[in-house]
């Protein structure tokens, strides 16, 4: 198994003062291979960001549980120091907002060379990287580009700055953190189609981390749906399109409009349960439909559809037609 | 390109021109307030010694005749040639014996100000990487306290201790009594050097040490405090995120692209700070009998003469707003967005 | 954009005027920490020295030159100065000379501050630049120095160090007032207030003052502090209370000369001066902290 990242079981909570604990996500586990592309997917609150953010171990006060190994190094429990040679070279971040990641007071190209020049990198060696690196992302003139600052650009041009220095040490998996959500609708295409061509040009894994259905279309192979924590479907981009089998994700996709279906738009009633009152059952059980008293009772396991999917529901596949 | 020095040159005029208003009020503040003193400016101007005559002639050269406007006008003029008055207890002009004794307070300042760079800005850069709960109340309050300290208190509890009991450093003065070195700049520390003494040098220094840390301690915890909570509100931004995902190393990370960040504040605060030293340093010298500015504002005032406690606001008048147009200018050269804005145009 | 999905941040509403006051003034609920226990009883401590010392103490200017400097004891708590005058009953009758003279000069510089902020905000445009200028050099000016200057013009004295302390105060005042109106104004509700009709008078007293002040309480109670700071200061120079008050600073300067072999003439007066300033700036704290719900000792991420 070529499997570059495995996450096994991951478990994140939050402690607070008083030493309440907090489970955010809860038993997660998913596994992407070299050069792969995988969508996760989910609404605010789900856990997909802390997820994809314990990967590089970014929120140092959480607590991890469960495994995460990348190449076969194991992630959880490794000290800061150790940390910070997989980040960057190893696993690369995509942040979501391009505005407010980049530092105001920098050139671009002092903050695309500034991993390189911390570990070491000369100047100019640094400086000719980030030019061809800022090319193959699509920035003309990079050369000049380079002196310029976050202010004087357009949005979709920051967000290959962003992309840039996510790639500029060459890491083998890169994480993209809603990399789309804070752009107009135009330049979202170009910058999606930018992190395919990036992706195979490089051999690069990629994991998505998005609540934007579009997306997953665009540029994933494998999806992984989150709700309030867990992961309650997963399977190949077809088969979550076409045969979505968990009742939360049949309702995420017929909340989309679609430009070859002229039925009506459903929503679902209620929100997320909060992280500290997540029932005990399916956690999607105060939502769904369908919801029986084994479901509010009883946790389903991720189990195998005969579209070769997983979904956590004691009732998948769901034969009934959503109703209208 | 000629463009660029069009907008520099724009900039620089309307920096001057600003201080000039900002000055010019502050004079006219001040003859005001000159205006209410009781008694004859004329006759304390010539002494107590003075002919009818004299002070005659005294009044009209102070342009102390005429109404109102008149001497306003005439008050103008005098300032424009810089003549800030004659003092009532030396009969001499007022601005020449500021000036004579300026440099030493200026030592005193830059002194106090090196001790808060090196001491101040690190500690509150570690406590705010440190961010721990258990310190936190301790923090506080000696932050709290050390903002709160007299300055002449302090002053004389530690010349007491540091001087007195344990005979450490020197109890008061500039240098000691019979160390000899031409002035040439006013400096001693300079001076010193100037004249290739090292035994004069260290001992400037020596005297320098307890009033320059004495008068750094205010100081020191209201900037500890502002560059800890600043340094904080940078370090959750967003782009400090993004690179510490990309594995740089802690140091580098507060050092390259967090500090950065804080200087701006920390300039504007540290310029404020240039110019109230200037006032602290009233308390601090004559405690530790020291010549300068400050002990010569408190004679003024033990001697009731006006006209040069007066002469010497204006004069800190003068250094508050040089200081403001050298910190805004460091802004510019730093700083592309306050370029922009400032200057316009392509930074 | 699909019901399920959003923006993780929900814009702040508009606050609601009408009780803005009484949701800032509500303490919110928060256990009280030994730190805060020990500053409100200290600040008790002060006050009640200061409305009770002079009531209660012996006479404070008897001197007499057989007991003077005397290290402190069982008669005398805080020992005595040169002319045999007990410290501690004159530091606690200078409570009241310090805390009324502070509280009265902060009350003086707000209301100032808050009027000339006002006009400036409210103003034609001229006002706003030529006020702007005087607080940009009110700010930057040392106020100890402008403090001697005003005292050199009026003769030094308690009264007149009030004064000084009240023009050098309102510029800070001033300028954080124009500040958050400034954003006040901006906030759609002020808009939507103005379309409803509102006149620029119901505009200020309804909806700007309310929402901005609050802020403001929480610096003024500091500064109630570090004015007895600079208040001693300016009769250690000369320029403020004189000899025979018994306030903190010129207690001070009095017995600056024995200081070093009668270290209690110099101690007790400014621990006094020290005390209230640190309670009061924890007092603003303090407020601070039950103010401002959205001040966080932790930062922690909860999320996605």
């Amino acid at each position: 198994m070529s499997e570059l990242l495995e996450v096994r079981d991951l478990c994140i909570s939050v402690v607070a003062n008083d030493g309440a604990r907090t489970l955010l996500v809860d038993t997660v586990s998913f596994s992407i291979d070299a050069g792969e592309r995988v969508a996760l997917v989910g609404e605010s609150g789900s856990g997909k960001s802390l997820t994809a953010r314990a990967l590089l171990g970014l929120d140092r006060q959480m607590e991890l549980d469960g495994s995460i190994r990348f190449k076969g190094t194991e992630l959880v429990g490794m000290p800061e120091r150790e940390l910070r040679k997989i980040r960057g070279s190893g696993i690369g971040m995509v942040f979501q907002d391009p505005l407010s990641a980049l530092n105001p007071l920098m050139t671009i190209g002092d903050q695309v060379t500034a991993p390189l020049r911390a570990a070491g990198v000369s100047r100019h060696a640094a400086w000719e990287r980030a030019r061809r690196t800022l090319e193959e992302l699509g920035v003309g003139d990079a050369e000049s580009r380079m002196h310029a600052y976050p202010h004087q650009f357009s949005g979709g041009m920051r967000q290959r700055v962003v992309i840039a220095i996510a790639l500029i040490s060459e890491p083998e998996l890169l994480v993209a953190d809603e990399p789309t959500t804070a752009l107009d609708v135009r330049v979202q295409a170009q910058v999606l189609r930018l992190l395919a061509e990036i992706a195979d040009a490089r051999g690069l894994a990629v994991l998505f981390i998005t609540h934007d259905v579009g997306v997953v279309g665009e540029l994933a192979r494998r999806v992984e749906v989150m709700y309030a924590g867990t992961t309650v479907e997963r399977g190949s981009v077809e088969a979550f399109f076409r045969s979505p089998a968990h009742p939360y994700t049949r309702g995420l996709l017929s909340a989309v409009p679609r430009l070859d279906d002229d039925s009506r738009l459903l929503s679902m009633a209620g929100a997320p349960p909060a992280p500290a009152s997540r029932p005990s059952g399916c956690v999607f059980s105060p939502r769904c439909p369908y919801a029986t008293e084994r479901c509010r009772d009883d946790r389903p396991a991720l189990h195998l559809t005969a579209a070769r999917a997983e979904v956590a529901c004691h009732y998948s596949p769901v034969e009934a037609e959503v109703p209208a | 390109m000629r463009n660029h020095i069009i907008q520099i040159a724009a900039f620089a005029a309307r920096k001057i021109v600003g201080a000039i208003v900002t000055l010019w009020f502050l004079a006219t503040v001040v003859f005001f307030l000159g205006r209410l003193t009781p008694g004859d400016e004329a006759r304390a101007a010539a002494g107590a010694s003075a002919t009818p005559e004299q002070v005659e002639a005294i009044r009209r050269r102070l342009g102390l005749t005429g109404s109102l406007m008149e001497q306003y006008l005439a008050y103008l003029g005098r300032l424009a040639h810089g003549d800030l008055g004659v003092s009532s207890s030396s009969q001499g002009p007022v601005a020449g014996a500021i000036f004579a004794v300026l440099p030493h307070t200026a030592e005193l300042v830059v002194t106090s100000m090196l001790i808060i760079v090196t001491v101040a800005i690190p500690l509150a850069v570690w406590s705010a990487v440190r961010a721990s709960g258990a310190g936190d109340t301790l923090r506080r309050l000696v932050v709290i306290i050390a903002a709160g300290m007299p300055t002449f208190w302090a002053a004389i509890l530690l010349q007491s201790l540091v001087a007195g009991q344990w005979r450490i450093l020197p109890i008061s003065g500039i240098a000691t009594v019979g160390i000899q070195v031409p002035p040439v700049t006013g400096l001693r520390t300079i001076d010193s050097v100037l004249a290739g003494s090292p035994i004069a040098f260290w001992d400037a220094v020596d005297h320098l040490i307890l009033p320059a840390v004495v008068l750094a301690i205010p100081f020191s915890g209201q900037l500890f405090r502002i560059v800890r909570a600043e340094l904080l509100r940078v370090l959750a931004r967003e782009h400090i995120e993004v690179v510490r995902a990309t594995g740089v190393s802690g140091r580098h990370v507060i050092w390259d692209h967090a500090f950065p960040q804080i200087v701006n504040p920390v300039l504007l605060i540290l310029g404020v700070d240039f110019a109230g030293m200037f006032g602290s340093a009233v308390l601090v010298e004559s405690v530790f009998g020291r010549d300068g500015f400050g002990s010569f504002m408190t004679n003024a005032m033990a001697q009731k003469d006006t006209a040069a406690v007066l002469g010497g606001v204006l004069v800190i008048g003068i250094i508050v707003v040089v200081t403001s147009i050298v910190i805004d200018t460091i802004q510019i050269i730093r700083d592309p967005r306050v370029r922009a804005k400032q200057i316009g145009g392509a930074a | 954009m699909s019901t399920l999905t959003g923006p993780s941040r929900v814009p702040s509403s508009a606050p609601d005027t009408r009780t803005v006051w009484v949701r800032y003034l509500r303490p919110r609920p928060r256990r009280s920490s030994l730190l805060d226990i020990v500053t409100i009883s200290v600040a008790a401590v002060l006050v009640l020295a200061a409305v009770f010392g002079p009531l209660i103490a012996p006479d404070i200017d008897r001197s007499s030159i057989t007991e003077a400097l005397q290290a402190p004891s069982f008669a005398h708590l805080f020992g005595t100065d040169q002319q045999g005058r007990d410290i501690f009953w004159r530091v606690v009758v200078g409570a009241r000379y310090t805390l009324t003279s502070a509280v009265i000069i902060v009350v003086g510089y707000a209301l100032l501050g808050v009027l000339i902020a006002t006009l400036a905000t409210t103003g034609p445009r001229w006002t706003n630049e030529m006020l702007t200028r005087f607080i940009d050099l009110g700010i930057a000016f040392p106020s100890l120095v402008f403090a001697l200057g005003v005292a050199a013009a009026l003769g030094p004295s308690l009264p007149t160090a009030c004064i000084a302390m009240v023009v050098t105060g309102w510029p800070m005042t001033a300028r954080l007032l124009q500040g958050i109106m400034k954003e006040t104004l901006a906030l759609p509700f002020v808009e939507a207030a103005t379309v409803l009709g509102a006149s620029p008078l119901r505009l200020m007293a309804h909806h700007l003052l309310p929402n901005s002040l609050p802020p403001l309480w929480i610096k003024w109670t500091g500064d109630i502090g570090n004015t007895a700071l600079v208040l001693g200061a300016l009769s250690f120079i000369g320029a403020g209370a004189q000899p025979p008050l018994p306030e903190w600073g010129a207690m001070v300067a009095a017995s600056q000369e024995v200081a070093m072999t009668a270290w209690w003439t110099i101690l007790f007066p400014g621990l006094a001066i020290v005390v209230t300033t640190t309670t009061f700036g924890l007092l603003g704290d303090m407020l601070h902290a039950r103010m401002d719900p959205s001040r966080s000792r932790t930062r922690r991420r909860h999320g996605e």
